[in-house]
């Protein structure tokens, strides 16, 4: 059974058709990565599989069960998500931002919290900024917090949405390397993004979107040197 | 032009009671006013009919005079409860009530100004939307505030003079008194209008250090 | 013969245009506070009347002066009357010598004096003292108003109105009301079926002047010349029993 399993996703907003069935699993300790041109779903998809947005039809599950109202919140307890634009809790300092949900939502001890989120901290090379505001850091350092942040609460799934395009060019490499040690320990992940050098080297199998279909997917070998359709083709040979 | 600044002088007293009892007045008004204001600017927000709650209070009090509100409280309520009520409750009621409907605006434009990623961050980590408003979307959105919450301070302090229509002696009431026992209107309502107009810029100066205070935590 | 015509038909026109404001009579400016009944007050018509509306109105006819009676706030009586925006002042206003810096009186023209109102029930409160621990209503800025504010231990509650005042004994939020006798009078004349009662005399008497500018000698001698023929002639009575009948 795949952790997560998506049968026919539809997404309308309004008129605007924007996931037109999507069907395709992601299996345990997979890496996925989603590449497409700008408004073909990438974002969409990814957030719907937290419910971030409603699914107009289909289905998602997760670990076999349906995904609904009702189940929601427990669902996302097990779906770390990291933003495009980190969305840190600007009033409270990084071990906060660290601490808030486990003590809140797995009723964690604050000590046992705080340990936690010091050993995270120290994982993505920010242990010296436990105390920090997040308006002290550099994007590439939030980032950072923002991954220390979801993976406090221990995810089954994280799921990256761009990650690394508000970045500045000479930070994205310090959290690709996050990532790529994440993955190395067998997380489970579902990555938006237009680093190809990241999806070539990491990943397990690589999605196609575009105009809301689901074109392609494949090992990231398969994707990059020999992709069978026109319309990969045509994507691929803009921005490689 | 014969002004006897003197004979105004020797009534300042009376005035000082009339304006700490038109500080009371409106510090008191505005705390409630701010609970009211918060528990209703949420309420506004809700996608269940309790929004339609909401906006009639919010509507209702911003559409109708604040004196006809005070007059509504004072004259209005004794026949539904059987006794009559004191012009300090009734302009206390009132003055409440106002205040936390504009509040109420303040609190829902304070909290639709939070960007939607904190919304989705807090969500996504599993927490609930109670505990998103609570620790994440209201402790910023309240920092944000602070400016037209001071505002409101500040309108709410020179509209309490219309409880002088209920006779409360507060710092209008005080200076028709003074006014009509010393014939010198223009000396008395002019110490008035500066009486005002100190409490007013102090009040601005309070938002302006307690904004830079809230500024440094970040 | 016809430009002869035409400017006899312009001095003609001219003439009547101006000759009424050649034979008309001086204006005397009076102002009163027309809050407080019977003395004046604003009718159901919009229109201001009362025992000092008339007594202004006889005083200019006898002296051959048109008046124009105002409206004024209380406070801006004095003023008004010192920066010549009116001539006179008819409002109640009782002589004293604070006032008597400021302004002249004429002849006292009404003896008013005070008394308590309180629940046709209460024979508790007799007299001013009877007051101390009370919670005493007032018309605001007035004799009653000043008579209460000495009372110590008094809570003292100034309205706008008689009538709201003594609504307010009926209501139960004060025990009493200190008001001028005639003004609650005029009050029971009007509302037989008021459970109030007043209590007689319980201060001085307390004589209304009318009011006018120090340097107008002239006037105030005409004045009271005046006030002294309407009360030989009988007018004055007359204007007495029009507001006062029954009491």
């Amino acid at each position: 059974m795949a952790i997560i399993e998506v049968t026919d996703l539809h997404k309308k907003f309004k008129d605007l058709h924007v996931l037109k069935g999507i069907t395709t699993n992601i299996e345990q300790g997979e890496v996925v990565v989603i590449i497409g041109p700008s408004g073909s779903g990438k974002s969409t998809f990814l957030r719907c599989l937290n419910f971030l947005e409603l699914p107009t039809s289909g289905e998602i599950r997760f670990e076999g069960n349906l995904i609904t109202h009702h189940n929601l919140q427990v669902v996302r307890r097990e779906m770390g998500m990291v933003f495009q634009r980190f969305n840190l809790f600007p009033h409270m300092r990084v071990i906060d931002n660290i601490t808030l949900a486990p003590r809140l939502v797995r009723k964690l001890d604050p000590d046992e919290a705080k340990g936690q989120a010091y050993a995270l901290l120290e994982r993505v090379g920010l242990s010296d900024k436990a105390n920090a505001f997040p308006d002290q850091l550099s994007g590439g350092q939030q980032q950072r917090v923002a991954i220390a942040r979801a993976l406090a609460m221990r995810p089954k799934v994280m799921l990256f949405d761009e990650p690394t395009s508000a970045l500045d060019p000479e930070m994205i490499g310090e959290v690709l390397d996050v990532m790529k040690s994440l993955a190395a320990d067998g997380m489970t992940m579902v990555v938006v993004t237009h680093e190809m050098g990241f999806a070539r080297e990491v990943s397990d199998r690589v999605i196609f979107l575009d105009d809301g279909m689901l074109v392609e997917e494949n090992k990231p070998d398969q994707i990059f040197g020999d992709p069978q359709h026109p319309r990969t083709k045509s994507f691929l040979s803009k921005i490689l | 032009m014969d002004f006897q600044w003197n004979l105004v002088w020797d009534s300042v007293p009376t005035l000082l009671d009339g304006a700490i009892l038109t500080l009371k007045l409106t510090t008191i008004a505005v705390s409630i006013g701010v609970v009211l204001g918060t528990v209703f600017g949420i309420m506004r927000l809700s996608r269940t009919p309790l929004r339609y709650l909401a906006v009639g209070y919010i509507d209702f009090i911003r559409g109708t005079p604040l004196l006809v509100q005070i007059f509504i409280i004072y004259y209005g309520m004794p026949p539904f409860i059987g006794t009559a009520i004191p012009p300090y409750i009734a302009a206390l009621i009132a003055l409440s009530i106002n205040s936390g409907a504009y509040v109420a605006e303040i609190v829902r434009a304070g909290i639709q100004s939070i960007e939607k990623g904190q919304t989705e961050a807090a969500l996504s980590l599993g927490l609930s939307s109670s505990a998103t408003m609570i620790h994440i979307i209201l402790p910023q959105a309240f920092k944000r505030i602070i400016p037209p919450l001071g505002n409101e301070f500040i309108a709410l302090l020179k509209d309490s003079s219309l409880v002088s229509a209920i006779a409360l002696e507060e710092l209008v009431r005080k200076a028709q008194i003074v006014a009509g026992r010393t014939f010198r209107p223009f000396e008395v309502w002019f110490v008035v209008a500066i009486m005002y107009l100190i409490m007013t810029v102090a009040v601005s100066r309070i938002v302006s250090i307690l904004e830079r205070r809230l500024r440094v935590g970040e | 013969m016809k430009k002869l015509a035409l400017v006899g038909l312009m001095l003609v026109v001219f003439l009547g245009t101006v000759s009424p404001v050649l034979a008309q009579k001086p204006v005397l400016k009076v102002a009163a506070d027309c809050a407080f009944v019977p003395f004046e007050f604003v009718d159901e018509n919009n229109k201001i009347v009362g025992f000092d509306v008339d007594l202004a109105m006889a005083i200019g006819e006898a002296i051959g002066y048109e008046v124009q009676f105002l409206n004024l706030a209380w406070e801006g009586l004095i003023p008004s009357l010192l920066n010549k925006n009116i001539d006179m002042i008819a409002s109640g206003m009782s002589i004293t010598e604070e006032r008597a810096k400021q302004v002249n009186f004429s002849d006292p023209y009404f003896t008013s004096v005070l008394t308590i109102v309180v629940h046709k029930n209460n024979n508790d409160i007799k007299t001013l003292d009877d007051l101390a621990g009370k919670k005493v209503g007032v018309q605001i800025n007035t004799t009653g108003d000043f008579a209460a504010s000495e009372i110590d231990g008094a809570k003292v509650s100034r309205y706008n109105t008689v009538p709201e005042t003594l609504q307010n004994i009926v209501l139960g939020i004060i025990d009493a009301a200190v008001i001028d006798m005639p003004v609650a009078d005029a009050f029971f004349a009007a509302n037989p079926n008021a459970p109030l009662k007043h209590v007689g005399k319980v201060s001085e008497d307390d004589y209304f002047g009318l009011a006018i500018r120090k340097e107008d000698t002239e006037l105030l001698a005409k004045v009271n010349a005046a006030l002294k023929q309407l009360k030989e002639d009988g007018t004055y009575d007359k204007i007495y029993n029009k507001w006062f009948s029954g009491m």
